[in-house]
């Protein structure tokens, strides 16, 4: 019965995306409360600003949302392996813009239909025929304030070069995917590989564990951590801590909301796109620490956080060069 | 056999697929040896050589004192050691990420307790210990390792007929000779089925290395796994599952070697003559003994579950300030649904799975230590796969091998695919516990039972199930938590209505909420010492019964 009800449902799907595709958007509005459910594979975990986001679209439109969280490369290969044999679970997929590129080059999506709130989206941020972006992660340096005084803190990238620093800087890991490896390339594109070389120089400490590193950093094991998620600083309220965006501005990355392949329910994935890009969904997400991509924003984000996110955004990464700049960072960072 | 084959055998079939294809299941690609020849670099050798070094180093070390541990607390009349044995064990059952981040805070050069409480006892500068180093990656292995082998071996000492030790002592030999070659040398089959277990988890471990050790540039098998799978833009899936497989190549030489150990020897030590488990009397030691247990108690548990506990009160780990006093950890957890989703489901999955498990290795271990089939051997090493492969790699091997099911069986999406991956899981810890437990139960009582018109059911059930039932309880509780505590198969397998703690516990974990983590693995020790309490009442009143 489920296995019929799932065949009607695929073989439906094409003319379902097709009506989302007629610019009719009421019609979409009540198929998708036809549909009733959605299913979205998310790459950000345990992000509560998510889940405001998908309550409010559950209180107005009363379609359920279940979330499948997992880390980004596990989100890929299980929508890979599921695809590959024949099980089209998934409705959206939200992950970062590298590995949703990768995915759209193999295929995983569908395009995704007339979505309205696509005109508000501000440069340099972009929707194409598969994806909408979603939110921005943008990076900074934190400091400790017992340990660093306001005259010492660093006011240019190039400033944690200074001697000072050596050995008393806590990194995320340039030679993985992830905050790391933004950075890296970043600051290759702006300063070339003199800039790595003298921040190797300095012996920077790595760890993968974002979280616990930016707790090492408050508690004083060492006074610069870098590079430090924005999101983030509202969880570290009240402790001795300063996020600092250089005058270069900050590097960034941007999520990215598709459309999966055979979608079961389209048109309700088509209305959440169309939510994620409302101003209020856009202001969960500023009010948290993310850069938004919609026009007129950021100028109503919360004092602690606007200047911080109304700073100029640096540049972020390339899909296509990502291996050869992480096997680059390999070579500087031994 | 052939459930067997399905929760071993196959996965691994996908995953051997994994490491000759260019290509993981399902998308184009070519046959070749590439993973494997990828394996060649001198970052790959100088990773096995750490990788090794430092789980042989736990390994001997947890050995020798999980060893003694056992002994004082099965074998002497050590003050208070019925409140040790669970104390001691308490270590094993923590998720390694919450005692990481309490030895982080306790044992960093900078301003960790110890070095700031080293400081200011000396007035020196110097620094006492560094976690993010090769002995702070063994130390943290060996807070699990050590009540691992202890679970393992302490019920053999308490099974042992001591009328062979009284024996060796009447003939002359000394405490010291009578330890090392009866007592030692009978729970030969034990100690080295919990090495060899305890050995491998080493070479698998994941957590220690990747928290103290890639910080100071410290690589193992597994970060370099890890680094393939998850750190890459294209994840190499080729080469992480070859590296998989030459690791289990590597510790399938250490079952050959125990098995060349334990061939044509006799471990028996429990026949049909009555016996009653006696302990040493150690007169004025018995309080150096005590205090080896306590000083373990306090340096594996009491300094890390301490700060778990106190951080839990606490709105941020580690800031210990009144106006931070707080009890919403606690709320948070109690009003979470999704953690109750999860709680409930990994309850269940725990029952079922320790349960399932237990039986499928007790079947295993009886006919691969009681029967003369020809195929036993085969069993006994198909039931040693899933053990050998490294968790993260044979994570994937289930979601291969699940997804691509006929969609007729109902497995994937459903809490079969996590039930199923359990017990695969499990198994091998299963059935080590029961057949070492096997070994040292005479073929005679049996035969007696036999000759007396009991049938075979009767004879498993009341001879041979109730001599091993100890064993028996101990497997279940380690496969139990080890199921409540399994990521790697979990974050592949589960949907939104099948989430379980493990997953929840990291979503909460990448959500900047250490904390509440940390209130979870409270409940989760608060758990264990229920279950372990039970247990030994159980144990203890099964003993004093026979």
């Amino acid at each position: 019965m489920r296995r019929r009800k799932v065949l009607g449902l695929l073989a439906a799907a094409p003319a379902i995306a097709a009506s989302a595709q007629t610019g009719d958007w009421n019609k979409v509005v009540e198929a998708a409360k036809k549909e009733g459910k959605l299913l979205i594979y998310t790459a950000s975990i345990g992000s509560v600003f998510h889940k405001k986001v998908i309550n409010a679209f559950e209180a107005k439109y009363g379609i359920k949302v279940d979330l499948l969280e997992a880390r980004a490369s596990e989100v890929r290969e299980r929508v890979r392996v599921e695809q590959a044999a024949g099980r089209f679970l998934g409705d959206l997929h939200h992950n970062g813009s590298t590995t949703t590129g990768l995915m759209q080059r193999d295929g995983n999506f569908q395009p995704r239909g007339e979505v309205p709130n696509t005109r508000n989206i501000e440069a340099p941020y972009e929707a194409d025929a598969f994806k909408i972006p979603a939110e921005v992660i943008s990076y900074c340096l934190m400091v400790n304030k017992n340990l660093v005084k306001p005259a010492d803190e660093p006011k240019s990238w190039k400033d944690i070069l200074d001697p000072k620093w050596a050995g008393k800087i806590l990194s995320d890991d340039y030679r993985a995917l992830g905050g790391g490896a933004v950075f890296f390339v970043v600051m290759q594109n702006a300063f070339g590989r003199e800039f790595h070389e003298k921040l190797a120089a300095q012996k920077p400490s790595f760890s993968r564990d974002l979280q616990n590193s930016e707790r090492r950093t408050a508690r004083g094991e060492y006074p610069i951590y870098l590079p430090f998620n924005l999101q983030d600083l509202n969880n570290l309220k009240g402790l001795p801590i300063k996020a600092i965006v250089p005058a270069e501005g900050r590097p960034y990355v941007r999520f990215d909301i598709s459309m999966l392949k055979n979608a079961p329910h389209p048109n309700a994935a088509c209305l959440f796109m169309n939510h994620y890009l409302e101003p209020e969904q856009q202001l969960v997400f500023a009010n948290a620490g993310y850069n938004p991509v919609i026009k007129g924003v950021i100028e109503k984000t919360i004092d602690e956080i606007r200047p911080l996110l109304a700073t100029k955004a640096m540049g972020t990464t390339d899909p296509a060069r990502q291996d050869e700049m992480l096997a680059l960072a390999k070579e500087i960072y031994k | 056999m052939l459930v067997l084959a399905f929760l071993t055998v196959y996965p691994m079939a996908m995953l051997l697929y994994g490491s000759l294809h260019s290509t993981p299941p399902g998308m184009a690609g070519e046959y070749n040896f590439d993973g494997y020849a990828s394996l060649a670099t001198a970052e790959n050798l100088q990773a096995l050589i750490n990788t090794a070094a430092l789980s042989l180093v736990k390994t001997v070390l947890s050995l020798a004192l999980a060893i003694l541990l056992a002994w004082i607390v099965a074998r002497t009349d050590t003050p208070g050691r019925g409140v040790l044995e669970i104390l001691i064990t308490l270590p094993f059952f923590i998720p390694p990420i919450l005692t990481a981040t309490a030895w982080a805070m306790l044992g960093n050069a900078q301003v960790g307790t110890i070095n700031l409480a080293w400081r200011w006892l000396t007035g020196t500068d110097g620094t006492l210990v560094d976690v993010y180093s090769y002995g702070g990656i063994v130390w943290h292995m060996m807070q699990y390792s050590t009540p691992f082998i202890f679970l393992f071996v302490v019920d053999a000492f308490r099974a042992m007929d001591p009328s062979l030790e009284e024996s060796s002592r009447m003939s002359g030999a000394t405490r010291w000779q009578t330890f090392w070659r009866i007592t030692f040398g009978l729970m030969l089959p034990v100690t080295t089925s919990a090495f060899i277990l305890s050995f491998i988890r080493g070479m698998e471990s994941f957590e220690s290395a990747v928290f103290f050790g890639t910080p100071v540039g410290i690589k193992v098998l597994t970060t370099q796994i890890f680094d393939m799978i998850t750190q890459r833009a294209q994840p190499d899936y080729q080469g992480a599952t070859a590296m998989g497989f030459a690791t289990m190549a590597l510790m399938f030489l250490l079952l050959v070697l125990q098995s060349r150990l334990l061939r044509g020897r006799s471990f028996t030590t429990v026949t049909g003559k009555a016996y009653a488990p006696s302990v040493t009397r150690l007169g004025g030691l018995r309080w150096v003994t005590f205090s080896i247990c306590v000083l373990f108690f306090a340096l594996a548990v009491a300094l890390p579950v301490g700060q778990l506990i106190l951080s839990s009160f606490f709105q941020f780990f580690g800031f210990y300030q009144l106006d931070m006093l707080t009890f919403e950890h606690y709320r948070s957890v109690w009003e979470n649904r999704e953690f109750w989703t999860a709680f409930g489901n990994t309850l269940l999955l725990g029952f079922l799975g320790a349960t399932a498990t237990m039986i499928l290795g007790g079947i295993v271990a009886y006919i691969t230590t009681r029967t003369a089939w020809h195929g036993r051997r085969l069993i006994d090493i198909l039931a040693w796969l899933p053990w050998m492969m490294p968790g993260m790699v044979l994570g994937i091997g289930f979601l291969w091998g699940f997804a691509t099911l006929p969609h007729e069986i109902p497995i994937y999406g459903t809490l079969w695919a996590l039930l199923l991956a359990y017990v695969a899981l499990g198994t091998p810890v299963a059935v080590r516990v029961t057949s070492g437990a096997y070994a040292q139960i005479a073929r005679d009582i049996e035969e007696c039972s036999r000759v007396h018109g009991a049938n075979w059911w009767q004879t498993m059930g009341r001879i041979l199930v109730a001599l091993a039932w100890p064993a028996f309880a101990v497997g279940w509780v380690l496969i139990f938590f080890g199921i409540m505590r399994e990521l790697s198969a979990s974050i592949l397998l589960y949907v939104p209505d099948t989430t379980v703690l493990s997953v929840v516990m990291l979503k909460l974990w990448n959500s900047g909420k250490p904390e509440t983590v940390s209130v979870i693995g409270l409940v989760m020790l608060a758990m264990v010492l229920l279950f372990r309490w039970v247990q030994l009442r159980f144990i203890k009143r099964r003993i004093s019964t026979l």
